[in-house]
């Protein structure tokens, strides 16, 4: 641990030694191993140890940021050092800067318990064994005869960083975090060959659902979709589920950041204070959550972080406010990007707000698409159910959804009881009125 | 900056530039034989140096620099279908034999011998000479382009608030070699100008932009090029003023000549990377030598087409790259191979075995794919459609693989009525299913055009540049995400 920082003192010190007024330094080292397991037996393993260093020069009112993987002390020396004169040779900006010292007071003192102990006791077999049990559990679902395929993976990372700025800020940490994941694909009788999965994840191997779990799951999935058929065109009410939700908060969430609005590019610029969505919509964000995939001290920038409302029942309170954006919008820094999630969660679970719903669709994935962030427009390929009388029906796909942020958020009917733990944005299932869907 | 491969041309034999870190064909054959230890039929070793630079302007001023160096080697094994591989930025002996270790796990036998010697399998191409490269070229050569383009935006339409421009290059050197004792370095560049720009109109804003890549040097840039990537940027914001969602639906799509072939990427090309069949996981498993689209439907996947972001001299594993023909008088003809799939289908590899970075094993993946041109015209085609859409350029696609199911976004459009271009549209995903969409295909025009622009695949985690292009191309029918009806 110690010596990461050493590491990044030092090269934080070349910096200003080379000419910077400040810099920031960055490096990880981290070890990563992944099993991937298919049809029966290993298809491949992968094991490294890797290593990197960034450094944010400050150059006479200048900047230059840089990365590298050549940590031989020459090759660095000569990298910094051209970085150095790279940066004198650009226009001059006077809100590049590091944050001022005063800001990186109040660190929180807090254990948020990122690092599994128990991982140097992991072994190349309990890996492989795990990745055989999730197919096992795959090909022993009900409809299993139609699997062609199970490909399933267990990776887990061990790693640290530093970031020291030479106006006095220095941070480490080390963390862990452990996946794995099922892909099963069967066979339609029309020809076509769906596939489907499930993961787990988190900082603590004890996060992890049982391989029989995630197995048993993707394949289920896959077998459900089996003789999807393309809906009619239509105005629908749709839930999406957890784990597809991601995709519209993160088309949301983008345009927060100070560098969309300060560009003129995010359809939520001058909003604070005013309603967004529905009610419905109360997320806040929370980085000090023990063993979240998001949680942070200290952001990027070195800055203590610290918990803070993104929408109050539809009401914007706050944006992503970095630094630099910041101080050219004339904003307080907020943090630059989303750590954890934490939604305010409806008290209905998946099934009950189908039956609630009555009819429309359920998406359980999308495809391709895009959000445009000036205009807040969006069209999402899409796949999911029919919901007829409340309950699942047939799969649907090669579907599409249509409209604008600003219209879909208002028509938040709905959120459910069901975080996805997989995710720092720990979406629950969302129902939204009045979405137009193309299909037929 | 760093120079990574500013002299040498073209693919050559042996060790030239990883001399100067410490790479000897001693270390590499050592590493060899011990990722051989264990019994793997196949061993590769991959060396890695790119230096990256990137200049930006925003709010009219060039006020941001990037640069980047990523110097690795990654250790491969190959058993059957199985891969073991470690990587590392250490390009010691010590760490080289701990890679080759890790990666010889995969297989559990007696240990085959490593490569006698090393030797270029055969002479290969120079597809993308550099008459003015990265290494040579100045900042203060870059910066008044930056700049210029910035000026020139602003003075092309009184509608612009804000302008952005980078402009990125990358001076990377690779060395494969392996336990046949094939042995090859190659340099490849690239080279990618962006300018994106912010229109505002009573209150509206629109924002949109160009791009142009390719492998090739400072002399990319000529005076046509920078006009163009100012001019169709800014037409293609300004429009979007006027445009609107077309109806929702399924109706006739034309493809305009160029960046369309993101259909073919999507709809086949992925479907036709060999690690998904041998899998069984493509819909396209078990179609060889089967129609699938009408007799004058042609594509394919070509890794020579010269100074091309998609182009390659060699692949990853250090195969001869060429021409592969997809779909041949519409007929499925050959997937895109990398060592493993080709030894497993037994045929020869088709140079498609291509990475990301010494981080990844190779796989199969895309170099520039396009549809040769056909029978048709492009008047005839537009006059063709009573009611449908006309899509000009895309900003991103995706596929389900085994399902079959894919998407492209397209940014700027038209709406077809009565075989007229009728107004503009914007911002819709289009939606189809690949075999059925190839079979669809019944109007192909002679106007094939290969994009410029800096597109990149993603599989597996894995990016790499690509190209593609297409001739105009009549769809029957696809799924319009729009709106209304």
């Amino acid at each position: 641990m110690s010596d990461l920082l050493d590491v990044t003192r030092r090269a934080a010190q070349l910096a200003l030694a080379s000419g910077a007024r400040e810099a920031s330094a960055g490096s990880y080292r981290a070890r990563h191993v992944e099993v991937a397991w298919r049809d029966g037996r290993l298809e491949k393993v992968t094991e490294a140890t890797t290593r990197g260093l960034g450094l944010d020069l400050y150059v006479d009112g200048r900047y230059a940021s840089v990365s590298t993987s050549d940590l031989r002390p020459e090759a660095l020396e000569r990298f910094i050092t051209d970085a150095v004169a790279l940066a004198r040779t650009l226009s001059p900006d006077p809100h590049r800067r590091l944050p001022d010292p005063a800001q990186y007071a109040g660190l929180p003192d807090v254990d948020l318990d990122l690092l599994d102990q128990s991982y140097q006791g992991l072994d190349a077999g309990a890996r492989r064994d795990a990745a055989q049990a999730m197919e096992d559990a795959a090909r022993a679902v009900k409809g299993a005869e139609a699997i062609l395929s199970v490909t399933t993976s267990v990776s887990d990372t061990s790693g640290e960083s530093a970031l020291v700025h030479t106006n006095g800020f220095e941070g480490a940490r080390r963390a862990t975090d452990f996946w794995t994941s099922a892909e099963v694909t069967v066979k339609d009788p029309d020809g076509r060959r769906p596939e489907e999965s499930a993961a787990s994840g988190g900082r603590h191997r004890a996060a992890l659902e049982s391989p029989d779990a995630v197995g048993r799951r993707a394949a289920e999935r896959a077998v459900a979709r089996i003789g999807a058929v393309k809906g009619a065109s239509a105005v629908v009410t749709m839930a999406v589920d957890a784990r597809a939700a991601g995709r519209l908060v993160g088309a949301l969430f983008g345009p927060l950041s100070a560098a969309s609005i300060q560009q003129k590019r995010s359809f939520l610029e001058g909003k604070v204070g005013a309603q967004v969505g529905s009610v419905r919509l109360d997320v806040r964000d929370t980085p000090l959550v023990p063993r979240g995939l998001g949680s942070r001290r200290y952001d990027g920038e070195g800055l203590p972080a610290r918990a803070f409302p993104v929408f109050e029942r539809g009401v914007l309170r706050n944006q992503y406010v970095d630094c630099y954006y910041g101080r050219k919008l004339g904003l307080a820094p907020t943090t630059a990007r989303a750590s954890n999630l934490a939604w305010a969660l409806g008290e209905r679970s998946p099934a009950g707000l189908l039956a609630d719903l009555g009819e429309g669709v359920l998406v359980t994935g999308f495809l391709g698409g895009n959000s445009n962030s000036t205009t807040g427009d969006f069209s999402l390929g899409v796949r999911g159910f029919q919901v007829r009388g409340g309950r699942l029906a047939e799969p649907i796909g090669e579907m599409n959804v249509s409209g604008n942020h600003l219209e879909l958020w208002s028509r938040l009917a709905a959120v459910g009881d069901d975080p996805y733990r997989y995710s720092a944005m720990r979406t629950p299932t969302l129902v939204f009125e009045g979405v137009q869907l193309a299909g037929t | 900056m760093t120079d990574a491969g500013t002299t040498q041309a073209g693919p050559t034999e042996g060790i030239g530039y990883f001399e100067r870190f410490g790479v000897t064909e001693g270390i590499i054959s050592r590493t060899l034989s011990t990722a051989l230890s264990r019994g793997g039929e196949h061993a590769d070793v991959y060396f890695q140096h790119r230096v990256g630079s990137d200049i930006g302007l925003e709010d009219g001023a060039v006020n941001r620099a990037y640069a980047s160096v990523e110097l690795g080697v990654g250790v491969r094994v190959v058993k059957g279908d199985q891969t073991g591989y470690g990587y590392t930025e250490d390009l010691s002996l010590d760490a080289l034999l701990e890679c080759a270790r890790t990666a010889a796990a995969i297989a559990d036998g007696p240990a085959r011998p490593g490569p006698e010697r090393l030797h270029l399998a055969r002479p290969l191409p120079d597809r993308y000479p550099l008459r003015r490269p990265w290494g040579e070229v100045r900042p203060e050569e870059k910066l008044p382009l930056v700049a210029g383009l910035n000026a020139r935006a602003f003075a092309a339409d009184p509608r612009v608030r804000k302008v952005n421009v980078f402009l990125r290059d990358e001076s990377g050197v690779v060395l494969v070699a392996d336990s046949t004792g094939r042995i090859v370095e190659d340099r490849q560049p690239m080279t990618l100008l962006y300018l994106s720009v912010l229109a505002e109109q009573g209150g509206r804003r629109e924002q949109n932009g160009y791009n142009v890549a390719g492998r090739a040097g400072f002399e990319f840039y000529t005076p046509e090029r920078l006009d163009r990537v100012v001019r169709v940027a800014v037409a293609r914001t300004a429009i979007l003023f006027e445009a609107g969602a077309p109806p929702a639906g399924e109706m006739p799509v034309v493809l305009a000549a160029g960046s369309s072939g993101i259909l073919l990427h999507e709809a086949i090309g992925h479907g036709m990377e060999a690690d998904f069949n041998r899998k069984g996981v493509s819909i396209y498993a078990d179609k060889i030598g089967k129609p699938v689209a009408k007799s004058f439907v042609n594509i394919v996947d070509d890794a020579d087409i010269a100074g091309a972001r998609g182009a390659i001299n060699v692949d990853d594993e250090g195969n001869a790259a060429g021409t592969t023909h997809l779909v041949e008088n519409g007929v499925l003809a050959t997937y895109l191979h990398d060592a493993i799939s080709a030894r497993h289908y037994g045929v020869s590899p088709t140079g498609n075995g291509r990475r990301e970075s010494y981080r990844h094993p190779p796989l199969p993946r895309m170099r520039s794919t396009y549809m040769l041109p056909g029978p048709h015209k492009k008047d005839e085609i537009i006059r063709s459609v009573k009611r449908g859409i006309y899509c000009v350029n895309f900003s991103n696609g995706q596929v389900n693989i085994g399902a079959g199911d894919f998407t492209f976004y397209v940014k700027n459009g038209w709406l077809i009525e009565d075989g007229k271009l009728t107004r503009p549209v914007k911002d819709v995903n289009i939606i189809g299913n690949g075999p059925r969409a190839l079979e669809l295909v019944d109007m192909v025009s002679d106007d094939l055009a290969i994009d410029e622009g800096g597109w990149t695949c993603g599989k597996d985690g894995q990016s790499v540049p690509v190209s593609q292009g297409l001739p105009t191309v009549r769809v029957a029918s696809m799924t319009v995400g729009g709106r209304g009806t």
